[in-house]
Parts: structure tokens; sequence; C-alpha cells
């Protein structure tokens, strides 16, 4: 009878696991995407967190599309291409989602200032995660004017992020409602 | 809430805990420095640098496209400055012909034996630093060209690191500008001895010099080939700033545009490469303030 009715329970949703294939492989693009531009003379040392920007929409609209397996392989090909400490990112990453997960409604219900403040918040703990783990780990602090130019230029680049993101949310509901 | 969606928010709980654990133990076991790792890594970037290829190609198709623009608006000024540097080039390359006759005639009087020489090949630039905690690049080449872990990696201009991972077509190599690199260097004009540490960032901090020597402002930094790895000569950079004990040191190659690189192969003969680990580097520290390590020879051959 049990087994019967998880069966039904099952049968009653569409699943979620192309969309999710889509999202992850759209974050892992990002991160390349990430490696790629620090080869723009201007972001050299210090690319913008991209794929961040994208975890953090994702995660309050849409957060059965992004599991937490998702954000362990973006954060670990992130620490392989940047030669960074191996797990550091994926850890920061995930406990960011982990984070976002318990306050998602509160951030759903928040206008688009408080997200850019939750944001910036987010973006700050996960590199300061990062640099006290290298801290930690090599007993010395790199030179913080990179990081901080990284995080300024992610904050700067988050609207627009979020407005292309919010645009193409609404391209593809639209898109779903006519079909 | 239904039964089946209690297990589920369970089992996501207990796979979130799991990943979390599993992530925080890799930064331990990546640090270990397990050869097995070290596989993976170069596996993963033999993996990963053709897509990061493919994907960063429009990013430098945009920045040759501004680089033809810049270029364009300043051909005059360039053309003429160009000209002037040609006269000069030629002036210096007759000084070098003639110094290089006398050096081996000189040599061949006191019967120095000259280094090794070592053959040059070039690579492609696959990826820059991005972010703030490590200084590496992925080059395109790899063991199947003959190249191995402790080569030198330079441009015309100068040092650029050292290979330290060597995968099947690319390697990884740490820059100087890296926080975990140490150069053994010399002054050029005094012949000091010194090491310059990385610190992440575009300079390069110039320590353990005696305490007898006085960097200039400008003064060329170059190799000192201690430890056999690299090449004495090699340009590392300039003395861009003396502050008591802090000297910086900015260096010779312009590493925000490192479009291709040459790797120098062979001539570390019984040089032992086999682990170049991070881990196995060390530094020396100063036991006391004004106590210095290294020791070396000034310009008028003096030990001191």
């Amino acid at each position: 009878m049990k087994d019967q009715q998880s069966y039904f329970e099952k049968a009653d949703f569409q699943s979620n696991l192309p969309k999710q294939f889509l999202v992850m492989f759209v974050a892992v693009l990002l991160v390349l995407l990430e490696v790629g531009l620090a080869q723009w003379p201007f972001f050299y040392g210090a690319s913008p967190l991209l794929s961040l920007i994208f975890m953090y929409f994702i995660m309050i609209y849409h957060d059965e599309l992004m599991p937490i397996m998702t954000v362990f392989i973006m954060g670990l090909i992130a620490d392989f291409l940047m030669s960074d400490i191996l797990g550091g990112r994926a850890t920061a990453l995930m406990l960011l989602s982990y984070a976002m997960r318990v306050g998602v409604l509160r951030l759903q219900q928040s206008d688009f200032m408080d997200l850019w403040v939750g944001f910036a918040v987010s973006c700050t703990a996960v590199m300061l995660f990062q640099l006290i783990v290298f801290t930690v780990v090599h007993f010395a602090v790199p030179s913080l004017s990179p990081l901080l130019f990284q995080l300024g230029f992610t904050l700067i680049l988050f609207p627009i992020g979020f407005v292309m993101m919010f645009s193409i949310q609404r391209l593809l509901q639209t898109l779903q409602v006519m079909r | 809430m239904r039964p089946s969606d209690k297990a589920k928010v369970r089992h996501r709980r207990l796979v979130h805990v799991v990943l979390i654990a599993l992530s925080f133990s890799l930064m331990f076991i990546g640090k270990a420095d397990l050869v097995a790792m070290r596989d993976l890594r170069m596996s993963s970037n033999d993996f990963l640098a053709p897509v990061i290829d493919f994907v960063s190609a429009p990013i430098r198709g945009v920045e040759t496209m501004a680089e033809g623009i810049r270029t364009v608006a300043s051909l005059r000024a360039e053309n003429v400055r160009l000209q002037a540097e040609n006269d000069l080039l030629q002036r210096w390359r007759r000084r070098a012909e003639i110094l290089e006759s006398e050096n081996q005639q000189l040599r061949s009087v006191t019967g120095t034996v000259s280094d090794e020489i070592r053959s040059l090949i070039t690579a492609r630039a696959v990826t820059a630093p991005g972010g703030s905690f490590a200084h590496t690049i992925l080059i395109a080449i790899g063991n199947e060209s003959g190249i191995a872990a402790g080569d030198p990696v330079i441009t015309s201009n100068g040092l650029v690191g050292i290979v330290y991972e060597v995968g099947r077509a690319y390697a990884r190599v740490l820059m100087i500008s890296d926080i975990n690199a140490r150069i053994p260097v010399m002054l050029a004009s005094s012949s000091w001895p010194g090491l310059t540490i990385g610190r992440n960032d575009e300079y390069l901090e110039l320590a353990f010099l005696p305490a007898e020597a006085r960097p200039e402002v400008g003064e060329l930094v170059l190799t000192s080939g201690h430890g056999g790895i690299l090449p004495a000569g090699l340009a590392v950079g300039r003395v861009d700033r003396v502050d008591g004990d802090d000297i910086r040191v900015l260096p010779a190659v312009e590493f925000r545009n490192l479009g291709y690189v040459s790797v120098l192969i062979g001539g570390t003969e019984g040089v032992d490469r086999s682990d170049l680990s991070q881990g196995s580097f060390f530094t020396p520290l100063p036991i006391d303030d004004d106590k210095r390590l290294l020791e070396g020879l000034n310009a008028s051959g003096t030990r001191q």
C-alpha cells in the first residue's frame, strides 16, 4: 500500500532533472567565462564572480533547480581552474546555499535594494571564507586590493546580471504560457 | 507534510552535510599534495582547458579588436617611436657582439665552463590568473613536448615563472607573482643576492638582502642561478620602491598581456627535480633582525 502511494505521489510531479541539468550547464559555463575573463587585462587577477550572481538568483526564485550537487561541482571546477585551495570555494558556496535555503522566504519577499545588500553580504562572506582558509593554510595574507576590486566589480555587475536573468525568466514564462 | 516529503527533506539534508564534509576534507587532502590529487588536477586541466579556450575565444577577439583600434589611433607616433628604438637596438646589438666576442676570448683564457645550452619551446597561455588566491597560468604544452616540472618559463622581457604541474597537453605555471614563489635573485649592478617573494599582486617583494646592500630605485634584478633550477641572468624586474627593509620590485614581464611564453628545456642535469611540490619549498627565516642568512660576493669579488 505504501509503495503504491509513493508511486502515485511521484507521478503527480514532472521531473526537474532536465531543468536542473540545464542550470548546472549554465553555471559551469559561467565559471569558465569567469576564468576566460581574466585574460582581459582589466580583470587580471580579479575577474568578477558571475557564477555567484547566477547562483544567488536561482537560489531565490528557483531553488529546486539548483541542488547542492550543482553548487559543489561549480565550486570544485572553479577551484581546479583557478588553482585555488581545492574545496575552498566549493565549501563556501555550499555553506552559502545552505544559509540561503533557510532564509529563502524572506529573500523572496524582499525588494531589490534588500536583495542587493543581501548579495553584498553573501559575496563578502564567500570571499572572507576563502581568505581565512588561504591565510590558515599558507600562513600568509595575499594582497587585498585585487580582492576588493573583485568584490566591488561583482557588486556593480549584480543589478545588470539580475535584470538580465529576470528578463530571461519572463521570456521563458511567456513562451511556456503560449505553448 | 507527507511522509515522502519528509524523507526527501531528510535525504537532502544528509546530502548537504556529506558534500560539505567532503568539500571541507578536500581542502586538507589537496594541501597534503598527494600524487593522486596532482594527477587529478592535471587530468581536469587537460579536460577543461580546451573548453576554456573555446569559451574565451570571443573575449580574446574583443580584446584584439580593442587593441587594434588603439594601435590604429597611435600608428604614426608608434612608427616614430619604433624607428628610434630600432636605431638604439642596432647600436646595442653591435655592442653586444663585441662584448660576446670579448667574453668568449676571456672564457677561453680563464678556462671557465660555460652554462649548458637550453632549448626553447613556445606555447600559448590559455588562462590568466582569475582570482586573488593563486597566480598561475595554464599553457598549451605538455609532457608530449618534453617539458617537465621545474622548467623556467620566460618571455623576451624576462622570467614569468616555473612549470609546476605537467599534463599530457597542458601544463600549469607558477608565476613569480604568486605568494608561493621564491626566486633567488641578485641585484644587477652590485651583485648582492636576495629572494623575490610574490604577493599575489602586481609587485614582488625583495627580501633577505644582506644588510650592506643598498638597492636603488630602477636597479635591475636578475636570477642568480642559485639552486640550479633557474639559469642565472634572467630579468626578474626592476626595483620600484625602497622604503627601509620594504623593497618592492616591478616584474620585467607585463603579466596582464601575456599571450605567448617560452619554456626553457634542459640544462638542469644533475639537479633533483623529482619533487617540486609547493610543500617541499622552504623559505629561509632570519634568526634575528640584525642578522642575515644569505651570503654572497659583491661586484669586486669580496665575500660578504
